[in-house]
């Protein structure tokens, strides 16, 4: 068994080494891509009533901009070596401080939402294989297609429309916190768990009630793909032959459904899992607005929007790097899932 | 002896703030004595002059710095708006102009304090003034406007005196004073954080205030929120009393109609940014109070380049001007929620007064626009396109679709284009686009500033890209021109210029929609467009 998990922090550190080469690519594509786009930031954010030329200047000096794009490269590159991503100009911030304070926001909604999101498509997925051609099923597939058909932006105002604005149950969508709640002492950025370390179980309640909603209509989107990919592979793996044999051993309903059936069901769930977990830390980013949450990805489209580069290019590093992390996880998942499986 | 003293004044000062900490309870601030407002924007920095920084950034410096000099208010249709000609003391208890109006000088308060409780000094006025005419900061551009250039213009005279000179008797430099960018900095605390590199310590000013302004910073959170508690020492609004509001909240918001429910449910108590539908249902619901002014120091153009043909042509621009369907994209843009700048008569064909901008003679009028179309050469029309940024999509979207319907009557095919903010800059900065539209503010409103910024010279404000010499100079006289009447005069003859050539099509001044709570009170529309949380109380 020790043998086994050493074999696979191997396999996963040589898996990480593999990787950066694909990271560095990203790098250098996002830092061309960002330069090639028209609109030229030093003219945007000079945009002061009386800003002239000498401004324009001056910022572009300050971004680095009065350079050949090879040289802004060098430079980006030696600075990232240093562990520096630049200065964002909307927010006045080192990039770093930024993301740092962002992404355990966004992190906590992400998770937050996959959890629901898991927890409500497993069971339904489950229950749609169980009986395939049932009320059920079609429950189950009706249910799935809505949440796919309504986009997250719209069923986050829906949300809001309803819980807050006309039931008057949920917090004002504004943030992680109620404005007028201290914060706990940071440990590790995400609310819910600095509060408990804090002791505070008032402000930890503040917390979860500002989450709810945007995980809610963030999960709703999510959970078809999850229920779908889980009912078609308990089907597969209800039909196989050891599940025939297991049931005709006489083994109980939960031993074949869970243990046999739905374990070896479960890969390609972790799979799209995996996959949803990282698509949705980037594509968050309506849910992010509609309730003012403070994560990365609202910031990264400010940046988008206002040609802000040192704030977009960090940001897509951090999700490269992030969507290796994932992968990395989900491969020793299976490893757990599986033992069969082995990653190399 | 003196450090005897020292050691008791802060040994008391110690044992109050225990008292205070020890008695105060949880909820020192009630909700009542706080203010709550929301925006979709953001405060990026805590000084004003760093480039890049935002209109809130503005805003919230109002409040944490003050000023020489600060503008009265007045009452225009009923609504309080700031009063560019009655310039008032803030940090100065009086200040006087030379006959000659080239010597202006200030009487410092004996009261003033800056939060860290030193006095304001005439040394730390110089410095401050120093700095915005030196530093590499956006206060150099502004103060430029007003003669300002030079640090040798500012002199110490004694410890509470400052004596400000100019090379010509400059209407605006009293003014420009007033504005955001000249604060007073407390020059001790600056220097202390300036480096070699840095000597105007803009790095550390960036994230922290040394002002003696009404608010002190509590938390800023770029991006995301500021909180800033009253100064209990500051009296400079009235001569007893600080600010009303113990504690300003200012939260970003991005979603508007997240904002709209809100203010709407009274978790917050103030927005000025909220889209005009939801203004006008806020309105028609009765429970809050919306207070609509017209931004009189801005203007939302329809441009044209006049450099770039078709539009280099004088009858093209014409033809544009009576071709556009202005009472359709009022209501469809705006709701009709500002004061329009068209469907004006001249009687005998000349100006009605001196004053930019104003209200041009022009309306819809297919068979005029087909005339003059028809007198540039061009009766078949043409093709162009019509660019707008998509920061302004919400009132730009439906007046581009509109534009292109009208025009496509007499012939003009035109394309919308829709551009990210950055691009669109990008592309007027260089003179690319040929038609588009775009606003302007300015926060000294007098004729001849909106004629020598945004009329003249090879520069982004010059939308239309016109370069008139005749209409340049005419503007560049106007500003030193001391006689009321000439100056009058000057205005009438560049509005009849600017009706005749029609380098740009102005549209209207949009409403700035201030919504809240109807217990507050005191909202001031403020050069700055935003809120000076000093003006607001609640009943």
């Amino acid at each position: 068994m020790m043998t086994g998990l050493g074999a696979t922090m191997v396999r996963a550190g040589r898996r990480l080494l593999s990787s950066l080469p694909a990271l560095f690519g990203v790098l250098v594509f996002t830092f061309l891509l960002m330069r090639v786009l028209p609109g030229d930031p030093a003219v945007f954010f000079a945009s002061g009533p009386n800003a002239g030329k000498e401004e324009i200047e001056q910022i572009r000096k300050q971004m680095g901009l009065d350079k050949s794009v090879p040289e802004q490269l060098v430079f980006y590159l030696s600075d990232i070596g240093r562990g520096n991503l630049g200065r964002s100009m909307m927010t006045g911030q080192p990039v770093l401080k930024d993301l740092r304070e962002r992404l355990p926001a966004s992190l906590e909604l992400t998770f937050t939402a996959l959890l629901i999101a898991l927890i409500a498509a497993v069971p339904l997925g489950v229950m749609a294989a169980l009986r395939p051609g049932s009320v059920v099923d079609h429950g189950v597939r009706l249910f799935c297609a809505l949440g796919v058909c309504v986009p997250t932006f719209v069923s986050g105002l829906l949300l809001i429309y309803v819980f807050y604005y006309l039931l008057g149950l949920a917090p004002d969508p504004t943030g992680r916190i109620d404005v007028f709640t201290s914060l706990p002492p940071q440990h590790t950025g995400f609310l819910s768990i600095d509060f408990l370390l804090a002791g505070d179980i008032e402000g930890w309640w503040t917390a979860c009630r500002q989450l709810i909603l945007p995980a809610v209509s963030m999960a709703l989107f999510v959970i078809a793909p999850l229920a779908r990919i889980t009912r078609a592979s308990m089907l597969v793996s209800l039909g196989s032959d050891f599940v025939r044999t297991a049931r005709s051993v006489g083994l109980s309903w939960h031993k074949v459904v869970v243990t046999y059936a739905l374990r070896n069901a479960i890969l390609p769930v972790i799979t799209i899992a995996g996959i949803v977990f990282s698509t949705m830390l980037g594509a968050n980013v309506l849910v992010e607005k509609v309730f003012s949450w403070p994560g990365v990805a609202s910031y990264a489209l400010d940046a988008l929007l206002s040609s802000d580069y040192a704030p977009v290019q960090g940001f897509v590093l951090l999700m490269a790097s992030l969507f290796v992390l994932v992968n990395l996880v989900v491969d020793i998942c299976y490893g757990i899932a599986d033992p069969r499986v082995s990653i190399g | 002896m003196r450090f005897v003293s020292f050691r008791l004044t802060s040994s008391v000062l110690a044992t109050t703030a225990l008292l205070l900490i020890a008695t105060a309870p949880v909820q020192a601030q009630t909700r009542a004595e706080t203010l709550r407002y929301v925006t979709g924007a953001s405060v990026n920095t805590l000084d004003p002059n760093i480039p890049g920084s935002t209109r809130e950034s503005f805003a919230l410096s109002m409040s944490t710095y003050d000023r020489l000099v600060a503008f009265g208010r007045k009452q225009l249709d009923g609504k309080w708006v700031f009063d560019l000609d009655k310039i008032t003391g803030e940090l100065a208890e009086s200040y006087e102009v030379s006959p000659d109006g080239l010597r202006i000088t200030f009487r410092l308060r004996k009261d003033a304090k800056f939060q860290d409780g030193s006095p304001v000094t005439a040394d730390d006025v110089k410095w401050s003034l120093d700095r915005c005419v030196t530093a590499p900061i956006l206060g150099k551009a502004q103060l430029l406007t007003g003669s300002l250039t030079s640090a040798d213009q500012f002199k110490v005279i004694d410890s509470l005196t400052i004596e400000v000179t100019l090379p010509k008797p400059d209407k605006l430099a009293l003014p420009n004073l007033a504005t955001v960018y000249p604060m007073i900095i407390n020059s001790k605390i600056a220097k202390e954080h300036a480096t070699a590199d840095d000597p105007w310590a803009t790095a550390w000013l960036k994230e922290h205030t040394a002002g003696s302004g009404a608010y002190v910073i509590e938390s800023f959170k770029p991006g995301e929120q500021v909180i800033a508690k009253r100064n209990e020492a500051w009296n400079r609004g009235s001569p007893d009393k600080p600010a009303f509001f113990k504690r300003v909240i200012i939260q970003s918001v991005p979603e508007p109609a997240t904002r709209a429910n809100l203010v709407e449910r009274g978790d917050a108590d103030l927005v000025v940014d909220l889209q005009a539908s939801d203004v006008q249902s806020l309105e028609a619901k009765g429970k809050l109070k919306v207070i609509s002014t017209p931004q009189y120091n801005s203007i939302t153009f329809v441009s044209m380049n006049n450099q770039i043909p078709p539009f280099d042509n004088v009858n093209v621009r014409r033809a544009i001007a009576f071709a556009l369907p202005y009472d359709d994209m009022f209501k469809a843009a705006l709701f009709g929620r500002g004061a329009p700048l068209f469907g004006a008569s001249w009687p005998d064909g000349k100006p009605l007064n001196g004053i930019y901008p104003f209200q041009q003679p022009v309306k819809m009028d297919l068979d005029k626009a087909r005339e003059y179309l028809k007198a540039a050469g061009l009766p078949e029309g043409f093709s162009t396109t019509f660019s707008f940024n998509v920061g302004q999509a919400s009132t730009a979207e439906p007046m581009a679709a509109l534009v292109k319907e009208s025009l496509a009557k007499i012939g003009i095919k035109v394309d919308i284009q829709k551009l990210p903010d950055a691009q669109m800059s990008t592309q007027i900065n260089e003179k690319k686009l040929p038609f588009f539209t775009e606003g302007i503010v300015a926060w000294l409103p007098s004729t001849d500033y909106f004629y020598r910024n945004f009329y003249t010279g090879n520069q982004r404000w010059n939308y239309s890209s016109i370069n008139n010499p005749e209409l340049a100079a005419i503007a560049q006289e106007a500003r030193f021109e001391p006689d009321k009447a000439k100056y009058e005069e000057a205005g009438r003859k560049l509005n009849a210029m600017h009706a005749d050539l029609m380098p740009q099509v102005m549209l209207w001044q949009p409403n700035q929609d201030a919504v809240m709570a109807s217990s507050i009170e005191g909202y001031t529309y403020e050069f700055h467009r935003q809120i000076d949380y000093r003006d607001v109380s609640r009943k």
